[in-house]
């Protein structure tokens, strides 16, 4: 009997905090730890569709292998690329750290040069697409700051505005997160004149090894036209990816048995 | 010419079946045709991709030495990559037809076998391309054979490198990472030798281009390369040895005039890091003439200490800059003008050399506008490299630009080249 009645309150304290929204704060810490750290690691085959806005279409196609340093902090990324020809056999490694800019290093084979890139605007085109760097290794929490819109059953409705306007290109945007899987579903950037004019939408998802996972996105480019949709497929976690196949190399001698694509 | 265009004509009749091909075209991008689009191990046999190219370069004046084709290049390329019982091999081959020296060629660049030995050694071995070291178009630590004559006339930036055909040992261990480059036959660069270029000559005493080329007496022996390197909190720190012979066939037999390689031994060492918000490198070298330790043989180049300093910056969004400062020190300097039966033409004591590289890309990635330039203050000579890039789709990619020299004096290093301003234009398919 003593014991239930030391647990009640805690019941209680429990499902006064579950009926409470969140800060806008931790819904979005929430949303990145979804989104970009499920898992201790992660593998993943994609590849893009990018339409330009005169309707020429373009193909990427790679495998990204992810493992986590810490939750929500840094994080190893590798990229390796197999289409379109003129780009297979590249490797982009990113180091990614939440105290300074990541470490970013590019594999061209055809030199066989491992060159590191600079630091620099990370809201630029990832590959040619309409994705940014940001897009795929995730736009750090800390850089802007939230409010929350709206509340509704099943998601949150929140508005980000950056810090330092002056880094980046929107003045703010909208993100709304699906509250069962707290994955951003849609996020949209707006301008000076409050024009919305670069959207990003999880088109699908799904629950692989028990995380919900996007598994189809898409960007717009609602002022010049052009989208660019990335599949995802052959996903899998917890694979216990060796720390050491993220270095120089993986670049030069791609680690073959993580990069077999099956359905496990 | 002709066959230059017999080539353009197989090139456009190349690329219209491929696209019919595509199994990725059309609009077919729903769940139903997941299974087509995805190259799995299972699915796909050795698949080979590649692209034909076709390059064409002109001097920018007329020259005494040459006619005005710099580029004549009908290029195709193959290549494939097979996974057998744990080896991967690689072949990427070309073949071409060179205009500008009217033949045929044929041009194997890669065919080795890589392969993993233990948990912590690959190996790799045959024909490869290796390249390490920080500079930008300048080498201190990389004895790798280039291609200047590519280089300067406007090929893809891919062909700098020559292929070695040499047995590659890779370590990764907790503390350090080594690499041992065995090169059982010497592989020199492919340097100006006056098929496709003149230079100056110092035993000449002025430019020349003989149409034969340069033959130099080839070297048989054995080269060997050493790195051993580490990354600390994403400083990149590495140690360099070569034990071989100049890249280059800067030494002349006394007895026949022939050109050779002599004698070389190399130690040296690197560090790249972020610094502000960009990347700082540097590196320096020990270029010991073991043929010719006092510097007193005027027939044998002398021993030189080289450093780097390298710094690159993200100007304004996808605008980046870089700027090296580079020294070539020659050793035993007043012995060599003592001994030099061309005092006059020697190089300075310092050689020192400015580069930038600046590089544009657009908001969507196609265009990419790059200018990249020499300037030497010790010889007050240069070269500007000014390239358009665009790539239309993902198979067509055209590429435009200029190889430009500017001198003083016509001995010096970009100033013997003065006569060779060309401007090119390439147009390649992805397949």
């Amino acid at each position: 009997m003593k014991p239930l009645l030391m647990i009640l309150p805690l019941l209680l304290t429990t499902a006064a905090v579950a009926q409470q929204t969140p800060e806008p704060k931790a819904i979005i810490e929430q949303a990145e730890l979804a989104s970009y750290y499920a898992g201790d690691d992660g593998r993943s085959a994609a590849r893009m569709l990018i339409t330009d806005a005169q309707g020429r279409k373009q193909m990427r196609q790679f495998i990204i292998l992810r493992k986590d340093r810490e939750d929500g902090g840094a994080q190893d990324m590798m990229v390796f690329f197999s289409r379109p020809s003129d780009v297979r056999g590249t490797v982009f490694r990113v180091v990614k750290h939440d105290d300074r800019d990541d470490d970013r290093w590019l594999y061209l084979p055809g030199l066989d040069l491992v060159k590191r890139i600079s630091a620099g605007d990370k809201r630029t085109s990832f590959v040619g697409s309409h994705f940014f760097y940001e897009d795929v290794s995730g736009r750090n929490p800390d850089l802007d700051t939230f409010r929350l819109l709206e509340e509704t059953d099943d998601h949150y409705r929140l508005e980000g505005s950056p810090k330092k306007p002056e880094d980046v290109e929107f003045t703010r945007y909208e993100v709304t997160i699906a509250k069962d899987s707290m994955l951003p579903v849609k996020i949209e950037f707006f301008d000076g004149k409050e024009q919305p004019y670069r959207r990003v939408e999880a088109l699908e998802t799904d629950t692989i090894d028990g995380h919900p996972t996007v598994t189809h996105s898409r960007v717009q480019d609602l002022r010049n036209g052009g989208e660019t949709q990335m599949q995802f497929r052959f996903i899998s976690y917890d694979l216990g990816l060796p720390d050491d196949i993220f270095s120089e190399r993986s670049l030069r001698n791609p680690p073959r048995e993580w990069l077999n694509l099956r359905d496990d | 010419m002709r066959t230059l265009l017999l080539m353009a004509a197989c090139l456009t009749v190349l690329s219209a079946p491929a696209q019919e091909t595509d199994e990725w075209g059309g609009d077919d991008w729903d769940d139903g045709q997941w299974d087509s689009g995805w190259d799995t191990e299972s699915s796909s046999g050795p698949l080979v991709t590649g692209f034909a190219e076709l390059g064409l370069g002109t001097r920018l004046e007329s020259s005494p030495y040459h006619d005005r084709l710099t580029l004549g290049d009908a290029r195709l390329r193959l290549e494939t990559e097979h996974y057998w019982d744990g080896v991967t091999f690689d072949i990427k081959a070309d073949g071409l037809y060179d205009a500008a020296l009217s033949k045929w060629q044929g041009e194997v660049r890669e065919l080795s076998a890589q392969f993993q030995i233990s948990e912590d050694i690959d190996a790799k071995v045959g024909r490869q391309i290796l390249t390490w070291g920080t500079g930008d178009f300048l080498f201190l630590n990389d004895f790798f054979p280039k291609d200047w004559q590519s280089f300067f006339s406007g090929r893809d930036d891919e062909y700098l490198k020559a292929p070695s055909d040499a047995a590659k040992l890779s370590f990764y261990g907790d503390w350090l990472n080594l690499n041992l480059v065995w090169t059982p036959e010497f592989d020199p660069d492919n340097a100006i030798t006056g098929e496709r270029f003149s230079f100056f000559n110092p035993w000449a005493g002025q430019i020349i281009a003989p149409p034969s080329g340069i033959n130099a007496v080839s070297q048989n022996g054995d080269e060997w390369a050493l790195r051993a390197y580490k990354t600390v909190n994403g400083i990149e720190l590495a140690a360099y040895g070569y034990w071989g012979y100049q890249k280059s066939p800067e030494a002349v037999d006394s007895l026949t005039g022939r050109p050779y390689h002599s004698r070389l031994r190399s130690l040296g060492a690197s560090i790249r890091l972020p610094l502000g918000e960009g990347l700082f490198n540097a590196e320096i070298a020990q270029h010991d003439s073991l043929a010719d330790s006092d510097g007193v043989n005027p027939t044998i180049p002398n021993s030189q200490f080289r450093a780097l300093l390298g710094y690159e910056q993200e100007i304004i969004t996808r605008l980046t800059g870089s700027v090296q400062l580079y020294l070539e020190h020659n050793q035993d300097h007043g012995k060599a003008l003592a001994t030099s039966p061309f005092p006059q033409w020697e190089d300075a004591q310092n050689r020192t050399l400015v580069t930038t590289r600046l590089t544009w890309r657009n908001r969507t990635d196609d265009i990419t506008l790059s200018l990249f330039g020499f300037y030497s203050p010790s010889d007050d000579d240069g070269h500007l490299r000014p390239r358009v890039e665009y790539r239309l789709n993902d198979q067509w990619q055209f590429s435009t630009g200029m190889n430009l020299f500017f001198r003083d004096q016509s001995h010096s290093f970009f100033g013997q080249f003065h006569h060779n301003d060309n401007a090119y234009l390439r147009v390649r398919y992805n397949f």
